[in-house]
């Protein structure tokens, strides 16, 4: 797109001046982006064509029919919407939760000095250092101890009462590590924003006499929208595409996200690969439109925290 | 269809193995208080239950019920309460589907829920240890041999010895082996197999006037006639990493022998001995005849070629026959055919060894909820002993054999109905490498490439790679 964007007005540029290395540019470019579509065209092309056509002629062929059947049969047969549905039932609040925890933090290391401000927030960013996968054993048999039943009257879990009795194969667990495991790096990038708003903003509802929660609430958190924002936009995605946390604490086969329905469609040995892509095409899809929806927050996502206040 | 067959009482010989057990039960059940007579008649209802109404089940159960005791009775105390929950890697649509028929069929005979938890094959797979640890469902499905009896040896899993013994007449005595842990209990009943054999296609060997070969010397001799006729003799792709063990597997038995063979997968053979030699030395004698592509290639990809009639032989299992289904062409499957592994000239044979995967379903330990469902769980596991279940599951195509005695075979294709015949004809039947051995040891890391790294370069020091293998099974921890 940033290619197809600068092309349009390069021949103006070109009857002014000629520059060798603009050509040069705009043909890597061109490259550039064709190589990265390959794949994407490549997925769309085997999922219109059927596979008894692609098992017969083989996939680098041309085709003898072009049609829409295996996106229409992997959206009920991988039951798709159902499982769009258990994504965002752990998207949603997972994002919610984890950008309002790491505000208060970050707004606790960030506005006020005290002895083990700084150790704080390097505890939550040094969380980020710490891959996953070390310490999935006794995350597993910690889900298996803990009950949750005591919990449930509690607002939020509440909401999704445990079927077993346990932390284990529920969506809860699934919101709480995914919290668990954002709320480190959403820390890191609001405190550096947080760090940039000026300190007489806040001294001054201070001496208007606002509160902790007050200046929280009414100063800070309205200028840090931007942040917020993309910060929204890149969890989203992530969790949104996490699939190991749903394979390691669920065993429920039908609450598993999206990212699971696709390996429904693979068989013990038949794999029908056309139908595969067709499924893997439709579950980009929400990606794609919170990319575009908001895609301005999120290339500024990118350097949030780049320049340190 | 099969469901009904299932459910009549009435309804000649099918039916008559799952009743007898019904019965049995039933009748020891009824004897506290009722006559025999009451005891037919309340096994009549149980079993008539499905297909009449609910009050004519109500009158059957009662006359059972109260001497219950511990005994399990799945049809009698079972009938209309209850659930159970069922673990499955039947994920895919055919399979899916099939299991749906299953248990619709389980709750019109039985009036017990049943809850299924299906969940892809391959993660199912890969997270059985701890799914089994965890909070697994009450029954599941899994494969027979050493990982079944792995599991039952750390007692992650339920003998069903009660279960078995009334069910054991509708199978043969190799599956009574394959199902039989090393304790001697028994823990699972077997559902399906499907047998690894050298697949051509008819048409092919017509055109060119190819004869099925019955030695090594026929079959080098086939393979340059066809390579003269511009064929790839054997299609082969290993991309995925176990293919190339079905290759193995049968030289070797062919070669050493099922004894050797086992004991060699188990541990209680070297990977050093001079035999294990003899295999690969064999196996370099056919690779120039293979698909060189091979390592880049899926199964699927190499079953194509013999589709496209580029290839003319594939040695792989029954299930190529999937491929040759989604190409679309009714003409194609019936074209299908396969042959055993030709004879190598040892005394092995005669044993007609060949990997025969039974898959087949269990019960779990751990199920929190197995306690209250244990009736039900067994129900669940008879069902699918009777071969109208099985048969439920064939109909989805999935290229997987019912195993029970009662199956009724009318709709067998030819190629079934032969793969029926090479199963019963072997003396030693093995389940595949990777289900004979320690996963870990059969694993990405383990003989997976291993055996890529010899088809790599067939001609490197063949004793440093087997103690390479060696040196790895060593390194493995002690299984326990």
């Amino acid at each position: 797109m940033t290619a197809a964007a600068r092309a349009i007005p390069a021949p103006r540029a070109r009857r002014r001046r000629f520059k060798p290395e603009r050509a040069l540019l705009h043909a890597f470019l061109i490259t550039i982006s064709i190589a990265w579509l390959v794949p994407l065209l490549y997925a769309l092309y085997t999922a219109l064509r059927p596979v008894s056509d692609t098992i017969q002629h083989g996939y680098v062929s041309l085709p003898s029919s072009l049609t829409l059947d295996n996106f229409i049969n992997v959206w009920s047969l991988a039951k798709l919407p159902y499982y769009y549905l258990n994504t965002l039932i752990v998207v949603i609040p997972a994002v919610i939760l984890a950008l309002f925890l790491a505000s208060l933090v970050a707004f606790a290391v960030s506005k006020f000095s005290f002895r083990f401000n700084l150790l704080l927030l390097m505890m939550f960013t040094a969380g980020n250092l710490l891959p996953p996968q070390v310490i999935i054993v006794p995350l597993y048999w910690l889900y298996l101890a803990i009950p949750l039943p005591s919990l449930v009257s509690l607002p939020f879990v509440g909401l999704f009462p445990s079927d077993n009795g346990l932390l284990y194969d529920q969506y809860v667990g699934i919101i709480l590590i995914h919290v668990v495991f954002q709320t480190g790096f959403c820390t890191f990038v609001l405190s550096n924003y947080m760090r940039t708003i000026s300190k007489e903003l806040t001294e001054a509802a201070l001496v208007d006499g606002a509160g902790v929660w007050t200046i929280y609430r009414k100063v800070i958190l309205p200028l840090t929208t931007p942040a917020l924002a993309a910060l929204a936009t890149l969890e989203f995605t992530w969790i949104y595409n996490d699939f190991f946390w749903a394979l390691l604490l669920m065993k429920t086969g039908d609450k598993r996200p999206i990212t699971s329905a696709l390996n429904n469609l693979q068989g013990a040995f038949f794999v029908n690969n056309n139908l595969l892509a067709a499924g893997a095409l439709l579950a980009a899809i929400p990606t794609v439109i919170v990319f575009i929806a908001l895609q301005r927050q999120f290339v500024r996502g990118l350097t949030l925290g780049a320049t340190k206040g | 269809m099969a469901a009904s067959s299932g459910d009549n009482p009435g309804g000649a010989p099918l039916p008559d193995v799952a009743a007898a057990q019904v019965s049995r039960r039933s009748v020891l059940k009824g004897m506290a208080g009722i006559a025999g007579a009451a005891g037919v008649s309340a096994f009549l209802a149980a079993c008539g239950a499905g297909a009449t109404t609910a009050p004519s089940s109500g009158g059957g159960v009662p006359a059972g019920s109260p001497a219950g005791g511990g005994a399990a009775s799945p049809a009698g105390s079972a009938r209309g309460t209850g659930q159970v929950t069922v673990g499955s890697n039947n994920s895919d649509p055919a399979p899916h589907k099939g299991m749906d028929l299953i248990n619709q069929a389980f709750t019109k005979t039985t009036g017990i829920q049943v809850k299924m938890n299906t969940v892809d094959h391959n993660t199912f797979q890969d997270q059985i240890t701890s799914y089994l640890q965890g909070t697994p469902d009450d029954d599941f499905l899994w494969f027979s041999g050493y990982r079944m009896r792995f599991f039952a040896d750390q007692g992650l899993v339920t003998p069903i010895d009660d279960v078995w013994s009334s069910v054991k007449s509708n199978f043969t005595s190799a599956f009574a082996t394959a199902v039989t842990g090393n304790d001697g209990k028994v823990y699972g009943i077997p559902i399906d197999y499907y047998p690894w054999a050298v697949f051509y296609r008819k048409s092919v060997f017509q055109q060119h006037n190819y004869q099925i070969p019955t030695t090594w010397d026929d079959l080098i001799t086939l393979s340059q006639k066809m390579q003269k006729d511009g064929l790839i003799p054997f299609a082969f792709g290993d991309k995925d990493g176990w293919p190339a063990m079905g290759t193995f597997d049968i030289l070797d038995l062919r070669l050493n022998g099922y004894d050797f063979h086992v004991a060699l997968l188990t541990g209680k053979q070297k990977w050093t001995d001079p035999k294990v030699t003899t295999v690969f030395e064999q196996w370099k004698k056919l690779l120039p005849y293979c698909d060189s592509q091979f390592a880049g290639l899926t199964w699927q990809q190499s079953a194509d070629k013999l589709i496209q009639k580029k290839a003319g032989m594939y040695l792989l299992g029954l299930f190529v026959s999937q491929e040759f289904t989604a190409a679309g062409s009714p003409s194609d499957l019936a074209d299908l055919d396969f042959f055993a592994f030709p004879d190598l000239g040892t005394q092995y044979d005669a044993e007609k060894a060949l990997d025969a995967p039974i898959d087949v379903i269990m019960m779990s330990a751990k199920s929190r909820s197995l306690q209250q469902d244990m009736n039900n769980a067994k129900a669940y596991l008879e069902f699918w002993s009777k071969g109208s279940t099985q048969l439920l599951m064939f109909q989805q195509g999935t290229g997987l054999i019912p195993t029970a005695n009662d199956t009724d075979t009318s709709g067998y294709t030819a190629l079934d109905k032969k793969a029926v015949q090479i199963v019963s004809q072997a003396k030693k039947i093995t389940q595949f490498l990777d289900r004979d051995s320690r996963p870990d040891f059969a694993g990405a890391n383990g003989m997976q490439s291993f055996l890529a790294k010899f088809l790599a370069n067939p001609n490197q020091d063949l004793p440093t790679l087997q103690s390479q293998i060696q040196n790895f099974w060593d390194s493995l921890p002690p299984a326990s």
